[in-house]
C-alpha cells in the first residue's frame, strides 16, 4: 500500500554561534568565530553569518580567518554547552515523534512525523510549533522544512538558510528541485562538481533529464544515486538516534613540526580520550576510527580501523588510535598535525554481550575508572587526567595523572 | 486543459445560489479551511490512501472553493501556486491566508514580504476570491497595531482582503467604519463564546463579498495550542440551521458573494458539516421556489 511520509528537517544555522549568543547576548553585536585559542595552528570550528559573508569558513586556519574578518571576536568552543543545548532542542522535538535522527551538537535533525496527525495535527503545524517553542524557550531560531523524504527536506533547508521555512508538497519534489543549482544536492563530491561543469550541467533539472545509462558513463557507481536524487527520490528512513553519517573530529596541531614518537603518541592518545569523552557524554559508541596525519610538506596520510562492537572507552579507543598511527606513520618527514575522526556511531547499549570474554569484574572496574576520570575532567578540565602511553600501544594501560 | 480536467470542470459543484433577499442574489461558495489532511482519508472523506497530490482534484468534486492555509505557514511561491491552481476547475475559487510573518511573527522587512506575497498569489488571477488576514489573539487594538494594520492594508490594496480579528478590543464602530471606507471585509466567525475573543457579528463592511468562518465551538480546546483539540467540533444540523437563519440570510442580503469556510478539520468534520450546510441551503432555496 502506498504510504506517504512527512519528514521535518530542523536546522539551526551556525549552532555553536547561536548557543554562545544565547549565553551572552552582547556577542550579537559583532561577528563571531569559534576556534580553539590555545592551539598554535587552530582552525575555525564555527562562525557567525557575518563572518561567513566576510569569507570565513569552517576548517580554515584561524590566522587566515581573523585576517578575513578583522572585527570578529574569537571564542574557544564549549562542546559541553552545545551538547546540552542540543539535548534541550531534542527534548522538545521528541514530544512530537519518537523517530528523531540527529547530529551530535550541530543543531541539525530529521523528524519523521508520519501518522502523528491525529495527535498533533498537520505536519506544518508541528514544524511551526517546534520553532516557536525552541525560539521562545531556548532563544535559538531553527529553520524548518517539510517534505516526503530527507533529501528534499535537506535541500529545502539549504535554500532558506539562515532563517525561514519551506514546505515541499508530496508529488512536487521533482518540480521543486528542477530549477535549483546542482550543488545543492547533498553528498555531491568535488569530482562530481567538476564533471557537472564539464557537461555543462548547472541545474538539478538538467541532471534529471539524463537517463540511467547516460549517467552511468561519467558517474559510474554514483549514477544510481544521482538519478534518484535529481528526481527527489530518497527511500532512506529516519533512523532513531545519532545520524549514521555523524562524525566526531578532534585535532591536534604541533607547535613545531615533529617526528618525536613519544610526542606523537601522546597527542594521539589525548585525541582518543577527547573523542571517548564526547561519545560518553552523548551516550554513544563508535565502531570506526580514522587518523589523518598532515606532514610538514603538506602531504596527508589517512588510515582507519574498525571494530565489530562499538566502544566509548578511553582504553579501547586509545589502543585503536595507536594502532592506526603505526599504520599511517610511514615517512620520516616531520608531522604538522593529526586529526582523529570517529564515526559509525550508535547508541550505547547496556545489554551484556553473550560472547563477552572480558570478566565482568574487569569491565565494572573499567567503567568505574572512566566515570571517576570523567568526574575529575568535568571539575578540573580535560587535561588534568589521561591514560598512559606505554610505547607499544598494545597493552591495556592504567589511568595516570598527567604532568601537573 | 486535459480531458480529465475538462470532465472535472463539467462536474465541479457550482456555488450554492444562496439566498435571494429582495432583488439581491448572493451566490454562496462553501468549502473548508485547507484540503490536504491525511486524516480525511482515514475518516472516509477521501478514498483510502489518496495521495496528497490528488486531494485537491478529489476535493473539487464536492466544493466550489477552498481556503488555503499552507500560505500561512510559508510565503506562497508563484510556480507552486500555478501548479496547484491547474489541478482545479477554472471556476473554482481560492481564498489564501496571509503569511504568518505578516500577522503573527512580524519581521522587520514586512513590506517586502507583502510584495512577495502579492507575487506569490498572482497566478490565481480572478480565482483569488479573498486574502484572509487572520490576526492573532494578542493583537489588541493599540495605537501601534492600528498603525501596522493600516499600513498592511495599504500594502494589500487592490486585492480582495478580509480581516479576522481574534481580540474583542477591535469590536468597535470606528473599526467597522474604516474597513467599510477601505472596502475590506470583516470576517464573521462562529467560535466559542469566550470573553476575550472577537464576538460573532453579522456586519458587512464590503458589499463585494462577506466571509464567514466556522471554527467550531470547543470551549475547552480553544486555549490549547494543539489544533487537534482547538478545532475538534461537530456542528449539529440544528446549529447549522440556526446560523443560516440568523447570519447567512442577513449577510447575503448585503453582499454580492458569500464565502463560507469550515475550519473544524479534525476527523473530517469540516467537509461533513460543509456538505450539510450546502444541503440545508439548497433545500431552503428549493422551498422558496
Amino acid at each position: 500500500m502506498y504510504s506517504e511520509r512527512s519528514i521535518l528537517h530542523f536546522n539551526v544555522a551556525d549552532f555553536a554561534v547561536a548557543v554562545e549568543r544565547v549565553a551572552d547576548s552582547s556577542l550579537r553585536r559583532r561577528p563571531l568565530i569559534i576556534a580553539p585559542l590555545q592551539a598554535a595552528r587552530a582552525v575555525v570550528y564555527d562562525m557567525s553569518e557575518e563572518a561567513f559573508c566576510s569569507g570565513v569558513r569552517k576548517g580554515m586556519p584561524l590566522f587566515q580567518a581573523t585576517r578575513r574578518c578583522r572585527r570578529a571576536q574569537v571564542l574557544p568552543p564549549r562542546i559541553g554547552l552545545y551538547q546540552r543545548a542540543m539535548g534541550d532542542f531534542l527534548g522538545r522535538v521528541r514530544r512530537f515523534s519518537p523517530l528523531v535522527e540527529h547530529g551530535l551538537a550541530d543543531g541539525h535533525l530529521f523528524v519523521d512525523v508520519t501518522g502523528t496527525h491525529r495527535l498533533f495535527g498537520p505536519a506544518p503545524d508541528i514544524g511551526w510549533r517546534v520553532r516557536r517553542e525552541v525560539r521562545g524557550d531556548l532563544g535559538i531560531d531553527p529553520i524548518w522544512t517539510l517534505s516526503s523524504n530527507k533529501l528534499v527536506a535537506k535541500v529545502a533547508s539549504r535554500l532558506v538558510k539562515p532563517v525561514g521555512e519551506y514546505i515541499v508538497a508530496p508529488g512536487e519534489e521533482q518540480e521543486f528541485l528542477a530549477p535549483l543549482p546542482v550543488f545543492l544536492l547533498p553528498g555531491i563530491t568535488q569530482g562530481e562538481r567538476r564533471r557537472f561543469r564539464e557537461f555543462n550541467i548547472l541545474r538539478i533539472g538538467q541532471l534529471a533529464g539524463l537517463n540511467r545509462n547516460e549517467l552511468l558513463v561519467p558517474f559510474g557507481r554514483r549514477s544510481g544515486y544521482l538519478y534518484d536524487a535529481s528526481r527527489g527520490v530518497d527511500p532512506s528512513r529516519v533512523t532513531n538516534g545519532v545520524r549514521r553519517d555523524a562524525c566526531i573530529v578532534q585535532e591536534h596541531h604541533f607547535g613545531d613540526d615533529t617526528n618525536d614518537s613519544r610526542r606523537l603518541k601522546e597527542a594521539v592518545a589525548r585525541l582518543a580520550a577527547q573523542v571517548a569523552l564526547q561519545l560518553r557524554r552523548g551516550g554513544q559508541e563508535a565502531r570506526r576510527l580514522v587518523l589523518r596525519l598532515t606532514y610538514s610538506d603538506g602531504a596527508t596520510v589517512q588510515r582507519q580501523l574498525s571494530r565489530r562492537i562499538g566502544s566509548s572507552s578511553d582504553f579501547v579507543l586509545r589502543d585503536m588510535a595507536l594502532l592506526v598511527l603505526q599504520r599511517a606513520w610511514r615517512r620520516r618527514t616531520r608531522i604538522r598535525s593529526c586529526h582523529l575522526f570517529c564515526d559509525r556511531l550508535h547508541r550505547r547499549s547496556t545489554q551484556q554481550s553473550l560472547l563477552q570474554m572480558l570478566p565482568q569484574q574487569s569491565k565494572d572496574n573499567e567503567a568505574g575508572l572512566l566515570e571517576a576520570m570523567d568526574a575529575i575532567r568535568d571539575r578540573f578540565g580535560q587535561e588534568v587526567i589521561g591514560t598512559g602511553v606505554d610505547g607499544t600501544g598494545g597493552d591495556r594501560g592504567r589511568a595516570q595523572m598527567s604532568a601537573g | 486543459m486535459t480531458t480529465v480536467q475538462r470532465a472535472e470542470a463539467m462536474f465541479s459543484p457550482p456555488a450554492v445560489d444562496g439566498l435571494t433577499v429582495g432583488s439581491r442574489q448572493c451566490p454562496l461558495y462553501i468549502g473548508t479551511s485547507g484540503y490536504s489532511y491525511t486524516e480525511w482519508s482515514d475518516s472516509g472523506f477521501y478514498p483510502a490512501a489518496t495521495r496528497t497530490a490528488d486531494m485537491l482534484g478529489e476535493y473539487t468534486r464536492y466544493f466550489p472553493a477552498v481556503e488555503l492555509n499552507y500560505t500561512w505557514y510559508q510565503m506562497p511561491r508563484p510556480e507552486a501556486v500555478a501548479r496547484m491552481a491547474a489541478k482545479a476547475p477554472e471556476d473554482f475559487l481560492f481564498a489564501a491566508k496571509l503569511t504568518r510573518s505578516l500577522t503573527h511573527d512580524i519581521r522587520d522587512n514586512w513590506s517586502q514580504e507583502v510584495n512577495q506575497y502579492r507575487r506569490g498569489v498572482a497566478p490565481l488571477g480572478s480565482r483569488l476570491a479573498a486574502v484572509l488576514v487572520q490576526l492573532p489573539p494578542d493583537f489588541r487594538r493599540s495605537p501601534a497595531n492600528r498603525c501596522y494594520l493600516a499600513r498592511l492594508l495599504d500594502g494589500l490594496q487592490g486585492l480582495p482582503v478580509a480581516v479576522e480579528f481574534r481580540h474583542v478590543s477591535w469590536a468597535v464602530d470606528p473599526v467597522f467604519a474604516e474597513l467599510e471606507r477601505r472596502r475590506v471585509t470583516l470576517v464573521s466567525v462562529d467560535a466559542p463564546d469566550l470573553p476575550e475573543l472577537f464576538p460573532h457579528m453579522d456586519i458587512v463592511t464590503n458589499p463585494d463579498f462577506f466571509y464567514l468562518r466556522f471554527h467550531g465551538r470547543n470551549r475547552s480546546g480553544w486555549s490549547s495550542s494543539n489544533m487537534q483539540k482547538k478545532f475538534d467540533y461537530d456542528y449539529s444540523e440544528t446549529e447549522l440551521r440556526q446560523r443560516t437563519e440568523a447570519s447567512i440570510a442577513a449577510l447575503s442580503s448585503r453582499a454580492d458573494r458569500g464565502l463560507v469556510f469550515f475550519n473544524n478539520h479534525v476527523r473530517a468534520q469540516a467537509p461533513r458539516n460543509a456538505r450539510n450546510l450546502q444541503n440545508i441551503l439548497k433545500a431552503r432555496q428549493w422551498t422558496k421556489q
